[in-house]
């Protein structure tokens, strides 16, 4: 017996109990049928290519977001933190041999006035 | 449970590690390099700091030789204003030094005409007698 035969021979019996169930009943199976009906969700294919349950794939998403934003923040800090020290270290043999061999003595980067007029021409 | 907060836990000492290697490089504990351990062509360059350098903390030798090692690339006068002022350099304290190289990053970020414009101030200054104010 196939899908179809067996939902013909269910639907008379189905027929004559629903005939005996009450307005009331009625009414709140109608109401569940409507809730099932809100909540289902076409399967939906992950990649395109397996498919899951539409809740399932929902759950998926929202725990990939949620562990995203929770790890976001560290891994931004250590990307910050490794980008500072590897600019730094190499950086300071080169900076250190810029500021000896440049037109200025070191002298005047210590001086209070040249740090002044620094400031006045960054503002 | 415990095994995410372990691995959080471990990240974050990571960072930490991290910021103390970024942030001061001075204290880290690098060991000495002895004069005589040095190559021949640092230890020409470095000769001016030479009866210094054992008594230097190992950070600033190591400074030292990764600025000599752009020595050779240097044009003529560089050399010459590198090896006059090495030893000043390396008499300044710590603290002084990362002072002078702060104000020379502000300075390197000015457009080049201020740049100028602020060396010519300051050169002027001195070639009147003028003592730097510290």
């Amino acid at each position: 017996m196939n899908e179809k035969e067996f939902a013909e021979k269910l639907k008379p019996w189905l027929d004559r109990t629903a005939a005996g169930i009450g307005e009331m009943q009625a009414t709140k199976l109608k109401a569940a049928r409507l809730r099932a009906l809100d909540a289902y969700r076409e399967p939906v294919r992950l990649l395109g290519l397996v498919p899951v349950a539409a809740t399932t794939a929902q759950t998926l998403r929202y725990t990939v977001v949620q562990r995203t934003l929770l790890w976001l923040p560290l891994v931004a800090l250590l990307g910050t933190l490794a980008w500072q020290s590897a600019q730094q270290q190499p950086d300071i043999g080169d900076l250190d041999a810029q500021l000896l061999t440049q037109e200025l003595p070191p002298d005047a980067f210590l001086d209070k006035d040249f740090r002044s007029w620094l400031d006045g021409s960054r503002g | 449970m415990a095994r995410r907060l372990a691995r959080l836990t471990g990240l974050l000492l990571v960072a930490l590690g991290l910021a103390a290697a970024a942030q001061s490089p001075e204290q880290l504990r690098l060991p000495q390099t002895p004069w005589y351990r040095l190559s021949p062509e640092d230890q020409r360059i470095l000769a001016p700091v030479a009866p210094e350098w054992d008594r230097m903390p190992g950070y600033q030798q190591q400074r030292l030789m990764s600025s000599a090692r752009r020595y050779p690339s240097l044009q003529p006068i560089q050399k010459e204003r590198f090896q006059q002022r090495i030893r000043e350099w390396a008499a300044m304290t710590p603290e002084q030094r990362r002072e002078a190289r702060e104000t020379y990053r502000g300075l390197r970020r000015l457009p080049p005409e201020k740049q100028h414009e602020l060396r010519e101030r300051w050169l002027e200054r001195h070639q009147r007698g003028e003592a730097p104010r510290r």
